[in-house]
This record gives C-alpha cells, structure tokens and sequence, in this order.
C-alpha cells in the first residue's frame, strides 16, 4: 500500500476523524492522522464533517508544549502580583464587599488581610515584579508573558485542576489537554508515545490520572506517565533473565508466525499488529536512552539542580527537553505541593515557601534558557500554572496559628508562558489593589486553553470529538484566544 | 514523521480504516422515488440547520424553526417563507443553502458547514414533493418487518441470516464459508463466557457428530457461570462501576456486592425488563427484596467528592444529573444530557423536561455521601450470615455479663493492686481520685482493669472471633432509598444555583405518555422504560448484544439513536430483533442464542482484498466478526490457557500483580498495593480493585474507560503499549511460564509434540506443518542462546512464578517460557477467531 493507492479513492474525501477512530486500529505512532489528511485535502475540506480537526486552519506558531501543572495552587500573592497596599492592610479586615456571598474551602467570617512576607522587585526591561522567593525565574523574567488576570470558578483542588487540565470541572473521564492536542496533531516521534507525563512532588495531582487521561477520545491519545523509579514506562523491561537477543528471537519468530495467519486470513489488522510489536521494541530501547540523563554535560545539570538518578522536578525539566528534541508534542509535568494553608510548618508562606521554590524556580528557568539557547524555544511553548490563585486573607482555620497560609481563591491568578508566537516580557491583565478580583482584562481557564491550542494552530472550536452524540470541545461552550499575548 | 519507516508503519495501521467509508445507512433502493423526510432530509438539516433553526428556543435566530412543519412553512419576519411546498424555487431556504453572497448565505460561513450539491438536491426533491414531515425513526414505536424472500436456500440459517443475506444479495455480494468448527468453539465461547474453552470442551464439540451439536454447544456455555461474569464487564462499563469514590481523594467503596448481584441476575437470565426495574428501582418495589434493595446500586455508583471544603449540594446534584443522563443512555440510546443546560438542539427534548426527569430521581437520601448502605450477605451465603449474626450477638451478651462482673470489682482491685506492677500510665492515673480523672484516664483505668481479667479476656477474642466469621459472609453495599421530596427547579445553564422554574416528574412529550394513572415516581419511571410502547429501549438494548458480538453495533453510534446518530446498517434486522426481543419475553439468552446460531455469526473471518477494501468495518456482515479482544478478555484468556486461572466467583475486590508505582494519591495513602495471596492473585479481571484515579493500568492500556462515567461503547486501538504488556507485565511473564511448565508436563515427549500442545491450548487448534516448524526451530534457538548463562535461565523460568517443579531442566523450563510467550502474543491469541 503506498500513499498514493491509499489516497486514490474517491471515499477518501469523504471520510471523518470519527470513522478512522472508530474502525478499531490505531497505533500509537498513528497519531498524525490530523496533519497527515489535512495535508492531503487542503483542497478540499470535507463537508461532510466541517468540525473535523483541521490543523492548517492558520499557520502554528509552536509545535510542542512543555505543560508545567504546579499542583495544589501557588499563591500569586507572594510569587508575582506584587500588592504594596496589601502589605499596608495586613492584618486589617478584609472588606465584606468582597467576600460577602463567596464560598471558601476552609474561611467564613470576616478574614484578615495578609501582606506578602515576601520580598518583592522589579527585573529585566521588562520591569516585571517577582518575589524574591523566585531569583532564577527573575532572571528571565523579559522571556516571559505573565497573565495576571487569570480566573475560574472552582475553588476546590480535584474540580479545579480537572477544569484546568480537561476543560470540565466536575466529570473525570474527559480527554486531558495534551490528549486533545496529540488528537488534533499526531506526534513527530515514531519511537514515543505523543503525549509525555511526569509526576514530582512525591503525590499524584489533585485530579489524579484524569488530568492526563484520554477521556472519550481513543487511548492512544492518553499521556503516558514515565516513572522515575523502576521502568520508566510501564512494562518496558524484559521479562528478568530474557537479554535482547532472546527478546528478539522471540519477536522474530513471533512476526514469522503472525504473517502465516495474515496470509490465511488476510486481515489487515494483523499487519498492524506486527508493527506494533516493533515499535514496542524500538522503544525499550529509545526511551531507556532518552531517560538517563548521565550524559548530559555537568554544568548544565548543575544548571538544572538535576542529578542523574535522582526523582525531582529538575530531572523531569531536563527530561522535557530531550523529549521535545525527540518531537514529542506534549510534556506535562505535575509538581505537587503548591498548597500553602499554613496547616504546617512546612506550608508557611516565609522561609517555607522559599524552600519550595528553590526546587521548581531553577529547573524552570534552566529550561527556558536551554530551549531558547537550543533554538528549541521557538517552536515550544513553556506554560506554567496552578490550579487557582490564594486569597489575600489568611485561611480561616490557621489565622490563630503560628504558621502563615492562604485559601484556595478562584477570582485571581497569575500564570505565565514562554515560547515561540508569544510577546515576551509583557503583562497582561490587572487585580485590584488588594489582588482580590481580576479589574482589567480577565482571562478565564477556557481562554488559555484556547490560547494554547491556537498557538499550536488549532482552532479550539473546531477541534472537536463526536461522543454521546454530541461534539466535545477541550474548552467546552466558551473561551476565546487572548489575543493581546501574541506576537 | 520525515522517516518513510514511518509513514509507511502508519500506513500500514490506517490503511485499514481508510479504505472504504461505505455509506451503510443507505440500503440500496435510490431508485428516486419518494425522498424521505426521516432518513434523507432530516440528516442534512440537523447536521446544518437545527443549531439555530432547531428545537432549543434560546439558540434560534431570525424567528425560524426548521425541525417541525408547520413554523417552517409560516412567514418570517423578512416576508420570505422557508419553505414553500411544491415550489423550491420560491422557498427561502433552498435560495439561502445556494447563495455565494457570503452576507445571506446559509450555513454561515464561519460555521465552516457547506452543503454539498447532493445534499441541496435532496433538498430541492423533497420540496417539490410536497415538504412532508415525518417523526426520526427511532422516536417511532418498531413495526416487526417482514422476512426478506430468499432466492438462495442452502445458506441462511434463521431469521437473522434472512436479513443479512438479502442485504448481501442486494450489494451483489456472497457470504463467507462457514468457520471451521475448532475457530468457531473458541470464538462463541469468547464471546459468551470471556474465555476460550479447554481441550477437552473442544474436543467434546468436534466429536460430537450430532446435528445439533453446535446449538448443544451453545446451551452449555450460557448455562455456565462464566457467562454472568462476561456479560457483567459489559454493564460495569456501562454503571460506571467502581471499588472507590472518585475525585480527588478517592477513598475506598465497598460496593462489589451490587456487581455480584449483576453476575447473578444475568446467569439466572433476569428477564431485560425486570432486570432493568430492579436497577434503576428496585428499593420501590413492594416489599422489596434484599437482592432488589442491592440492585438498586446501579445508580450509586455516581462519585463523591470527599474534598474539605467542597459543597455537598454541588454534587448531589450532579449525581442526579448523572443518573438521568446515564439512565437515558443505557436504556434509550438517548443524549438527555444536551437538555440540562439548553433545550436539546437536535432532538425533541426541552430543558423543562430534562428537569422533569431529573425531578423523578432528586429525591433520594444519599447526599454527596456513602450512605444509605445495606447490611447483606454474600452471594449465597445468607443462611451463614444470619448463623454468624446470632452468634456475635450472643457472645457479645456473654461480654456484657462479663463486663459487668469485672467492673464490679475494679473498685476493690484499685485499693489493693501493687502499683510498682502497672504500666507507667496506668500507675500515675490510679493516684488520682476517681472524680479528679478525665474522662480519657478513667477509660484507661477500666480498659486497663477489664484486661487483667482471663475471663473477660475470652470473652472479648469470642466476640473478635465471631466478628471476623462474620466478615467473611457479611458486607455493606450502597443502595437507593427516597428520601424526603425535594422541589426540582430548572436549572439555568444548568447551574445548581441557578435556580429556574419549578418542575414535577414528568416525561418528554415526544415519547410515549405514561399510562394514566402511574405515579411517576422511579419505579413508574422504570416501568415507563420498558413499557413495550416504548420505541428505543429494546432496539438499544438488542443493539448493544450485537455490538458485542459483532465488534460494531447495527446502529454504530450505540450511545446515540436520535438524530444525529448513525442510521443503522441493517434498519429491519434492528427492528425485527427488537419486537422479537420483547416478544420472547424480554429473554437476554434466548436472543443471544438466535445471534450465535446465525449463519452470519458462524462465516469465516477470512477476507479477500476486495471485501476489505469494500467493507473494512464488516458492516454488512460478508464475513465472521474478528476484533481484539476485549481488556478483560486478554487477562483472563492468558490466566486461562496457562492453567493459573482461579474460577472462584464473587467476592470483594482482589490485587492482582501490578507495577509499584512509589507514589501518594493527592492527600491521601499509598497508590499501591500487597498483591493478594493464593488463588485470588489468579481472579477474572472484573474482580480487580478498581479504583477511579488509578485504575488497573493493563486494563487502561486494552482500552478499559476509566469509569468515572457511563461508557456504552469501547473505541477498540493496537498500540506498542499494550504489547509491551502483554510481552513483559509480570501477570503475562508468569503466565508464560505456567505455560511453559504446563506444556512440558502434559504435551508429551518431544519437541514437536509439546509445540502442537502448546499451541492448541492457546488456539484450540492444531498447528499447520509451517507454524509447528518455526515453534520447534524458535524453541532450538532459544535454548541454545539460553545455555550461555545458566542462572539468567532460571530467572527466565522462575521470576515471579517460583521454583521449578523437582526435576525439571530450568533451561528447558526458560525456553518453553519464552515460546508461551510468543503463544500468548499471538494475533490470532488477541482476537476473536
């Protein structure tokens, strides 16, 4: 079958997203179906199934994302949005007019305003504010488009990060974002699976497997969550005792056997099944390489604060860029531990949350630095965010306490982003004075989304699946492109 | 993607899928007479018009509505009419639809539809034939067709095959040659127990020279118990079953009692409409039993969010949301769900009625919480149970007694015990005065004091003793119970909060009316579902058994029979199952015996190169249905042939061998778990714990939804992942193993002969003369290899499975493990023959 004899039927025009998917065979490296038709029928879109991802809709600016999920809610207050008049109230009541008819997980009554502990200033041309918690980032801070105006409506962690990673709040069991987008784009990798997840912070994310599984769409499209202990990818070794010579005398004999059945039954998927094996043996080889990052020159692990061997969120920094270099679509990286209450010493905002930031700030910077040194820059999207913001008020259950927290807060947030088709060194979007409400530009979860999927050139309301009867969208009914971030 | 390695791997993979989109829907006869309203003109208009012009009130634009005759036909506010019976020329539409003035033309341009000049003629047709409307097929009650005549008599089989065949005949295309008896014992046995039969049941079938031998066959298998465990996979699925809560801590559920009750109520053939009432209300049934109480935890298994913080409300009422959008799509192929935050946009159903229903199921107790549970017994053991409650109650008496004995004397034992004996604790606080302790130190006291008695000693391990019996025949499950009414508001944009007009139970207007009388309650709801006037739920659920069986369901889109689903390939065959279906009393196994008795069922799965490309999905049915086997299948098969295999049924949910994973749910305790010991490490896979955030991660990788939803149909993918499963996951390796122990004990002397064994266990054939010599010269070569290094051998041959049977050569334990794991990699082992 060439392409050519494969494009030469008529039907082919005809055909949807929804007819390959559900005919039963698709593989794991099979995920370019989007950009492979759509290259193929520019000509002549289909319309029978206008909503069918159509990936040239405009050209993309970037071709992978690098999705860094900070798990449980970073606090903008003390990290970016930088709030001197807070500082001024601290310990002051925080006005009824603003609270009144809110819901917070853990305050009621009348809070008491909280003033940053810490140190905040001003960097690069850009003149952008970020705390002292945050040096290396700092340093980077004109490669960088802040969004200070982000908002969603969940204020709790499971429906809030399922908001932020699969567009609904309340239903696990929708496609992840980087499900979505490995659908609509396939992958550039042969050897790996399009969609890559780590996990660092020693817990699983608030939204658990949700927030990379593949929902409604075909499991292919899911993340595949490499481990940092034992394989991995799941089941990736030889069986113990079995060395590679064996493994291949078996899968010799095995795809021998296969073709005697093909050739009685003629049935395609048999074929299929023979290159899925070989691709499976491809990648027991491929991604223990990509894996060890002993090889890497020491200065630039230094950079990272990685160490080979080592389980942390640098090592999975520096392993997001090898796989990108390898044209894998989509990284995500779920730190966990971004849930300052203030329950613990551990989650006080002053020295505490300067310990924590030291194991995310240089890994994030050494990345962007590194993409952009590696020309890898251009071509990726960097996204950093949590789930929502935290209030401008000390949690309710630990004001008495000796340790200094924040709720969860929906209204205001800060994210940002680096990479190719951005404008660097902006800011977009205002809080109030207290970094209570969003008072200028609100950007809502809906809008990133669609923001990401436009820049990888997909129209986030086209790029749709037929399920239940009805056609689902990463950013269900709303969300528009926030256009002011763009280059 | 620049490696031509690997556009052709891809090619080779969507080759299939690419080939032909035939247009099944259309069956044939487009001799152009009359233009149907229903299958031709609705279509083009729902999948073009109804956004805007269609049922949902609040998305129309310029006051048109398409969707029913006589406002399409009235006069806009522009002058125009849309449509003008017989005169399509004048008709606004049809001068919209054909427009190239981007300013007036329809669809919108930015919508990117376009309709083709195909579509605008049916269009056009249909106008000039006068504009008539009709209701959408599956919203009318299924007339029992009339047999196809055959011209050919020496193949069809029963009435299914009459059908098929006429279809074929009308596509100018032949049926498949029968299987061959060895493929089609391995395949109806898939396809109704989950495993493949042994030897033996193969051998007994292709000796039996009966004419009947094969329907003999076919009693057997759905007589066996294995068949309420196979079918039940399929309803978990569609329950969205789970062993926790959901969410972000997903804490542990004990439910697995309602899915024992689901294996029970399908080998007993439960019929579908009693089976159906007792899920969705069995609790209302007149003195309902407890078998009926438990079925009612179809609609528990909706998730909690156990958060801090989180509002109980919020959930609940997404919960209800849930069940009525789960109810509608398992038994009426309906997606009600479009209707909660607008009126549906392509189907008759508006958002008033969308509450209506959501009214009938509010008012239950349960409130973002595990209660209300049942206190049961295990499958079967009811009689033990109420043995074991008696007996904890009467040494929980004798406790009492004892108890009260003791304490007496605590008073003297305080003034005279030698202080320097007691634990430190216990010392310091006997110095206090009674009336000087906490609360907290004088339960130390008496617990302390009740512990120095031998008596009261006893009596506590008696009543442990007799709790711990009591737990092995005993357990909670959760169960519907009304509560107090709650009024049900519409929901604006479907927003909890957001709280619209007040609505009673009631049903769409579209369907047919519940009879006069009823009380529209869940039991009514229930019966209102399975009345026979009802004209999707037996379509659906005679759907959903050919799905099973044939890999694709008559109507493809399972989840969806209204207007934009997928019309059905074989519209008369649907309907006929359908009416035959409620004819025969709602008989589950008696339909799925007239399935597998077909003709159509027993073709080959061999295909030429033109059938394929003529028919790549199987739509027409011109050969045997051959699709990779269900997750739950590959675990179970492979536990199967290599004799490791447990058939112990019931139960709570087991730990089967699964990857460390280091990790902490969010907030919460280890993601891993102890394997479990003895032959539950050996279950069915439907006995695996499953938990929502981290389920069993082979399942998932074969394809398994998460569950966390109702699922009607499984999107079937090959990918390496899932072969690096079944190559390398420790449960494969040890089935390889018990394989290849299992071949060397029982499949003679020689090399040639185990290979034959080896490969009839895992195909229930006989090898051909090619396959048996590339087994034997695979067999060589790896031994050889192997020989290098004795002690990676034994590994090979004994991790994890353990050690070797006294005697046993581990080289030739190794080789044979690594031809069972060719075995169980098979293409032909991972489908349906």
């Amino acid at each position: 079958m060439t392409i050519n004899q494969l494009f030469s039927f008529d039907d082919l025009s005809r055909a949807t997203r929804r007819h390959f998917l559900g005919s039963g065979s698709l593989g794991l490296g099979g995920l370019a179906l989007g950009s492979l038709l759509n290259e193929s029928l520019k000509a002549a879109p289909s319309a029978d199934e206008p909503f069918a991802p159509s990936p040239a809709q405009f050209p993309a600016k970037v071709k992978n994302v690098i999705f860094l999920s900070m798990s449980g809610g970073p606090s903008h207050l003390d990290l970016f949005d930088y709030k001197p008049e807070l500082v001024q109230r601290d310990g002051q009541d925080c006005p009824a007019s603003l609270t009144d008819g809110k819901p917070f997980a853990f305050t009621s009554g009348t809070p008491k305003l909280l003033g940053t502990p810490q140190k905040f200033q001003q960097y690069g041309q850009s003149g952008a504010w970020v705390s002292a918690a945050l040096p290396k980032i700092a340093e980077i801070a004109d490669d960088l488009t802040f969004i200070k105006s982000l908002h969603t409506e969940q204020f709790n962690h499971g429906p809030a990060e399922l908001l932020m990673l699969t567009g609904i709040p309340r239903t696990a069991g929708r496609p992840s974002i980087g499900s979505w987008v490995t659908y609509g784009l396939g992958s550039q990798s042969r050897d790996l699976p399009g969609f890559i997840v780590f996990t660092s912070g020693g817990s699983l994310p608030s939204s658990g497997k949700a927030g990379w599984g593949s929902g409604f769409l075909p499991s292919v499209y899911q993340g595949v969550q490499c481990r940092t202990g034992g394989d991995p990818v799941l089941y990736l070794s030889d069986p113990e005792g079995m060395d590679r010579a064996v493994r291949r005398q078996s899968l010799d004999a095995l795809n021998d056997l296969n073709r005697l059945q093909a050739s009685k039954l003629k049935n395609a998927e048999t074929a299929t099944r023979i290159a899925q094996y070989e691709m499976a043996f491809r990648m027991q080889v491929v991604v223990p390489e990509l894996m060890d990052i002993s090889k890497e020159p020491a200065h630039l692990l230094e950079d990272y604060g990685a160490q080979p061997g080592a389980a942390s969120f640098a090592n999975n920094c520096v392993l997001a860029r090898r796989l990108i270099e390898k044209g894998v679509r989509f990284v995500q990286l779920s730190d966990w531990g971004w849930d300052f209450h203030g329950t613990n010493p551990g989650e006080d905002l002053r020295d505490n949350l300067v310990k924590r930031c030291t194991l995310m700030d240089r890994p994030v910077a050494a990345l962007i630095r590194d993409l952009k040194a590696r020309g890898l820059l251009e071509e990726t999207l960097v996204v950093w965010m949590g789930e929502f913001g935290r209030t401008p008020f000390r949690e309710g259950r630990t004001a008495a306490g000796p340790n200094i927290g924040r709720d969860h807060h929906p209204f205001s947030n800060t994210m940002f982003m680096a990479g190719g088709g951005l404008r660097p060194g902006i800011t977009h979007g205002v809080t109030d004075e207290l970094g209570f409400n969003v008072v200028e530009n609100p950007v809502h979860i809906h809008d990133v989304q669609a923001t990401i999927l436009h820049l990888l050139g997909l129209d986030h309301t086209r790029l749709t699946y037929r399920f239940q009867g009805r056609d689902y969208r990463l950013t269900d009914v709303s969300g528009k492109v926030v256009k002011e971030i763009l280059a | 993607m620049r490696s031509t390695d690997a556009i052709l791997y891809r090619f080779v993979e969507v080759a299939v899928l690419l080939l032909g989109v035939l247009p099944i829907g259309a069956s044939g006869d487009d001799s152009s007479s009359k233009i149907s309203y229903a299958k031709d003109v609705r279509p083009i208009l729902s999948k073009n018009c109804f956004q805007c012009h269609g049922p949902d009130e609040h998305a129309r634009q310029g006051n048109l509505k398409l969707d029913d005759r006589t406002s399409a036909l009235s006069e806009l506010p522009t002058g125009t009419r849309a449509i003008i019976p017989g005169n399509p020329e004048q008709s606004e539409l049809i001068a919209r639809i054909t427009s190239a003035d981007p300013a007036v033309a329809m669809p919108p341009r930015e919508t990117g539809k376009r309709l083709t000049a195909a579509e605008t003629e049916i269009l056009r047709k249909w106008i000039t034939q006068n504009a008539d409307y009709s209701k959408h097929w599956a919203y009318l009650k299924p007339n029992r067709p009339i047999l196809p005549v055959m011209s050919d008599l020496t193949w069809p089989n029963g009435e299914v095959d009459q059908f098929i065949f006429a279809r074929l005949n009308q596509e100018k295309l032949c049926p498949t040659r029968a299987a061959e008896r060895g493929s089609l014992v391995r395949r109806v046995s898939l396809d109704l127990t989950g495993l493949p039969p042994s030897i033996e049941e193969t051998d007994r079938f292709l000796e039996d020279a009966r004419p009947d031998a094969y329907e003999r066959l076919v009693d057997r298998l759905l007589a066996s118990p294995n068949f309420g465990e196979r079918w039940a996979s399929v309803w978990l699925d569609l329950a969205r079953y789970g062993d926790s809560q959901g969410y972000i801590h997903d804490p542990p559920r004990t439910i697995w009692r309602w899915r024992d009750w689901l294996i029970e109520a399908l080998n007993s053939n439960l019929s579908y409409d009693q089976f159906t009432i007792e899920m969705l209300a069995g609790d209302l049934l007149p003195d309902a039993t407890d078998s009926q109480r438990i079925a009612s935890g179809f609609h528990r298994n909706t998730t909690n969010n156990t958060e801090g913080g989180s509002n109980a409300e919020e959930y609940r009422h997404a919960s209800v949301v849930d069940r009525v959008n789960t109810t509608m799509q398992v038994w009426m192929g309906t997606t009600y769900g479009c209707a909660q935050c607008h009126s549906h946009k392509y189907d008759p159903f508006s958002q008033k009625e969308y509450y209506q229903v959501f009214a009938i199921f509010n008012s239950t107790e349960d409130n973002n919480s595990e209660p209300p549970v049942l206190e049961t017994a295990w499958v079967g053991r009811d009689a033990d149970r109420a043995i074991c409650v008696s007996r904890l109650s009467d040494t929980r008496s004798r406790l009492a007694d004892e108890t009260q004995r003791v304490d007496s004397l605590r008073g003297e034992w305080e003034k005279g015990v030698d202080r320097a004996g007691l634990p430190k604790e216990i010392a310091e606080i006997i110095t206090l005065a009674t009336d000087q302790r906490s609360k907290d130190q004088q339960d130390k006291i008496v617990a302390h004091h009740r512990k120095t008695s031998v008596e009261w000693t006893a009596r506590q391990a008696d009543v442990n003793a007799a709790q711990a019996e009591l737990d092995k025949v005993a357990t909670t499950t959760l169960v519907m119970k009304e509560g107090p009414a709650r009024p049900t508001h519409v929901a604006i944009r479907g927003e909890f909060q957001n709280k619209g007009e007040v609505v009673e139970p009631g049903v769409p207007i579209a369907l047919h009316p519940v009879p006069a009388g009823t009380k529209l309650d869940r039991l009514g709801f229930a019966r209102w579902i399975v009345d026979s006037e009802n004209p999707l739920t037996s379509r659906v659920a005679v759907n959903r058994f050919w799905q099973e069986l044939f890999g694709i369901g008559l109507v493809e889109s399972s989840e969806e029979f209204g207007n934009q689903g997928e019309p059905p390939s074989h519209h008369e065959l649907l309907d006929w199952l359908a009416t035959e279906f409620i004819r025969t009393g709602w008989d589950s196994k008696q339909l799925l015996k007239k399935l597998v008795t077909s003709a159509a069922y027993r073709q080959s799965s061999e295909v030429t190169e033109e059938l394929s490309a003529r028919d790549p999905l199987n739509r027409l049915i011109a050969r045997g249905p051959r699709v990779r086997l269900p997750a739950e299948t590959v675990r179970d098969q492979a536990l199967f042939v290599s004799g490791l295999f447990s058939p112990k049924m019931y139960g709570p949910p087991v730990h089967p061998l699964q990857p460390v994973n280091g990790l902490a749910a969010a907030f919460g305790a280890s993601t891993d778990w102890e394997t479990s010991r003895g032959e539950d490490r050996y279950r069915r896979a439907l006995y695996t714990k499953w938990r929502r955030n981290l389920p069993y991660p082979s399942m998932i990788t074969f394809d398994a939804p998460e569950r966390s939803v109702c699922s009607l149909r499984r999107i079937r993918t090959n990918t390496p992942l899932q072969a690096l499963v079944t190559l390398n996951d420790q449960v494969y390796v040890e089935a390889a193993q018990a394989m290849g122990r299992r071949i060397l004990q029982e499949g003679g002397d020689t090399i040639a002969s185990r290979v034959s064994y080896g490969l009839r266990l895992a195909l229930t054939r006989k090898p051909t003369e090619e396959e048996s010599q590339r087994l034997v010269s695979l067999f060589d070569t790896v031994r050889a290899s192997l020989s290098a290094d004795p002690s990676k051998a034994t590994s090979l041959a004994t991790k994890p499975i353990g050690p070797l049977p006294e005697g046993t050569n581990s080289l030739d334990a190794a080789a044979w493990t690594v031809v069972g794991n060719v075995l169980l990699n098979l293409d032909e082992f991972l489908a349906k023959p």
